[in-house]
């Protein structure tokens, strides 16, 4: 807590979350402003302003197109995106018991990906922004992520227990088969199918328009908040299942809502963007360090520190090479990966 | 009262619990003690519902175990494992509020500082958990675990404690001992798997010996305790005496005092 002051929980909590939501505003205000073709500040704002019904005068209507149909989607893809990412993380690592869970590492994402590599090669025509096309996919995505992990927590349960060491191998063994499977699916696969795979597999939010926002909403939005309500369970199980039973939570119900919402999300964030890798191992953990580990705070602080990061991910992968686009996958790589090191050796002093 | 009926469970066959039964009245200390193997952990899990037993059965307060919902078991019942780790940096004073109840949210303040003095963990409610030293860690999760039974209601409340002290120095151990005494007074009966027979002879107000699978022995201190049993049921001489001061049966597992336990006996006698 902040030193000395006394604050009571709720509003230490409403705080911080109205700090990271302030945040979350001016970096997407400014994604608004930055790129390839750049709109002056106040030129977005007037742009805003009139969707909302003030009329100003010397609104560009070639910058309101980019603006409105181009950017504003893209970051508000983004944003569910990088949200989903920090609050299935948080969600994975509170039900695990382990800060070092991410969706990346517990085959989630490739199961995901998987799943969406069939779809691509299978389903001809990605170009085309069809109903089955913006909706089959990321649900196809998320029956890959949900098996997947599925049969990771399968496979490291032993006696009721999850086992972390058997947790990791298993994630280990299960991307690897995924791995293998993306593959031989490509073996198959022809030139169109091909080239929008490798798009797709660096991670792309390049492709994201108004047509995808419905499927985000619904199956990244609504999912998120609904993780979010979960956090007593979650604070339960952090104590270990046996006392989380004591304390008079079924706890297997518990499992199966928080795998099944996280590998919603993680699914369907692959399918509209590809594999964005660390954002869900990062985001929970600066939230644990700045804020504290209570899930009531943890979780949607992770969607906005989450929706930030991507989003700043996002702008740079824009503006760095200005006018082509840096793949965001490689972005977020770059950054979490030596995090991850780092995370590995603090852990380890810890333990020893 | 919490009663346990001709319990059994087998795993794989072999019987770890065969035709048990045992009571906790509500107001009292029950210690249940033992060899290692006895079946002591086995039987605490099927009290607590963890498992359950293939043959007898568990009432709490006349309801039978199996037909309470996880949650309605919880609000009779709080258990205290014998090692909990949490997993993410709380604070102890968070540690704390995991255990209120779902329903507790008018006097939850006052609840907390209540358990939070009676265990006298007040002063390290901003420390993380995980800094804690192993006294002070137990003694939390013991106002976590209280937290849950605390609320006063109409029906008696239950704790279920297994080898909470294991871990601990003397003096902690007394400590959380005299902590569980208090608890008396609020209508709540305390079932503690214990090990060290001092302990249990001091704070106990009913012994349960495990052996085997079998209750060996069950009633009040003076009538469990005999040499002949204990030496039987541990299989290592066991001799008891009184001190001088206290009148209190003392347990010693010493075989070389043998000579001067019978020298002090013919003392008193």
């Amino acid at each position: 807590m902040i030193a000395g002051i006394p604050i009571s929980k709720n509003s230490y909590q409403a705080l911080v979350l109205s700090v990271l939501g302030i945040a979350l505003v001016l970096i997407m205000l400014l994604s608004l402003s930055l790129g390839a073709y750049a709109i002056p500040f106040s030129s977005v704002l007037a742009i805003l302003g009139e969707q909302f019904g003030l009329s100003l005068e010397g609104v560009d209507r070639s910058a309101a197109n980019v603006l409105l149909q181009i950017r504003l989607p893209r970051i508000i893809i983004t944003l569910l995106i990088g949200g989903g990412l920090g609050i299935a993380g948080a969600a994975l690592q509170g039900l695990f018991r382990n800060p070092l869970v991410e969706p990346g590492l517990i085959g989630v994402s490739s199961g995901s990906a998987l799943f969406a590599v069939v779809f691509i090669v299978l389903v001809p025509g990605l170009v085309s922004g069809s109903l089955i096309q913006n909706l089959g996919m990321p649900l196809f995505a998320f029956l890959g992520g949900l098996t997947h992990v599925w049969a990771v927590y399968q496979l490291a349960r032993t006696q009721g227990r999850t086992d972390t060491a058997t947790l990791i191998l298993a994630g280990v063994a299960i991307n690897a088969l995924a791995g293998a499977l993306i593959g031989l699916t490509l073996f198959f696969a022809d030139d169109s199918a091909l080239r929008s795979f490798t798009f797709w597999s660096l991670g792309d939010l390049g492709a994201s328009s108004w047509g995808k926002f419905p499927v985000a909403i619904a199956l990244i939005g609504i999912p998120s908040i609904m993780l979010m309500l979960e956090y007593r369970n979650l604070n339960a199980l952090s104590l270990g299942e046996r006392e989380a039973f004591h304390m008079g939570i079924s706890v297997q119900r518990v499992k199966i809502k928080t795998l099944i919402l996280s590998a919603l999300i993680v699914g369907v964030g692959v399918s509209l963007a590809g594999m964005i890798g660390f954002v869900g191992l990062v985001v929970p953990h600066l939230i644990r360090i700045g804020f504290g580990a209570n899930h009531r705070l943890v979780l949607p602080a992770s969607f906005l520190l989450g929706a930030i990061l991507l989003n700043v991910a996002d702008l740079m992968a824009r503006t760095v090479v200005s006018p082509a686009e840096l793949p965001i996958g490689v972005l977020t790589a770059l950054i979490g990966a030596p995090f991850f090191i780092y995370l590995i050796f603090k852990l380890n002093k810890i333990n020893s | 009262m919490l009663q346990a009926e001709d319990i059994h469970f087998c795993i794989r066959q072999r019987p770890i619990v065969k035709k048990a039964s045992i009571s906790v009245n509500p107001g009292e200390i029950l210690a249940v003690l033992g060899p290692n193997g006895a079946g002591k952990s086995t039987l605490f899990k099927i009290l607590a519902g963890e498992i359950s037993c293939t043959r007898g059965q568990v009432d709490y307060n006349g309801q039978n175990l199996k037909a309470l919902k996880t949650h309605q078991l919880a609000s009779v019942r709080a258990v205290m494992p014998q090692h909990s780790t949490v997993s993410f940096p709380f604070t102890a004073r968070e540690v704390v509020e995991l255990g209120l109840p779902k329903d507790s949210k008018r006097n939850s303040e006052r609840n907390i500082r209540e358990v939070m003095e009676l265990t006298k963990v007040v002063h390290l409610e901003d420390r993380l958990y995980q800094q804690l030293s192993g006294g002070e860690k137990q003694r939390v999760q013991l106002a976590r675990v209280l937290i849950q039974i605390w609320e006063k209601k109409p029906f008696p409340r239950y704790l279920l404690l297994d080898e909470p002290t294991s871990s601990l120095d003397i003096s902690q151990q007394h400590i959380v001992l005299d902590i569980l005494k208090k608890l008396k007074s609020q209508n709540i009966g305390v079932l503690i798997v214990l090990h060290d027979l001092n302990l249990a002879a001091h704070y106990a107000d009913r012994i349960a010996i495990v052996k085997d699978g079998l209750i060996a022995g069950f009633g009040k201190v003076e009538e469990v305790y005999s040499e002949t049993l204990l030496s039987e049921v541990f299989d290592h001489p066991i001799r008891l005496v009184r001190d001088q001061e206290t009148q209190q049966i003392l347990v010693s597992s010493n075989s070389k005092f043998h000579s001067d336990l019978k020298i002090s006996k013919q003392a008193q006698a």
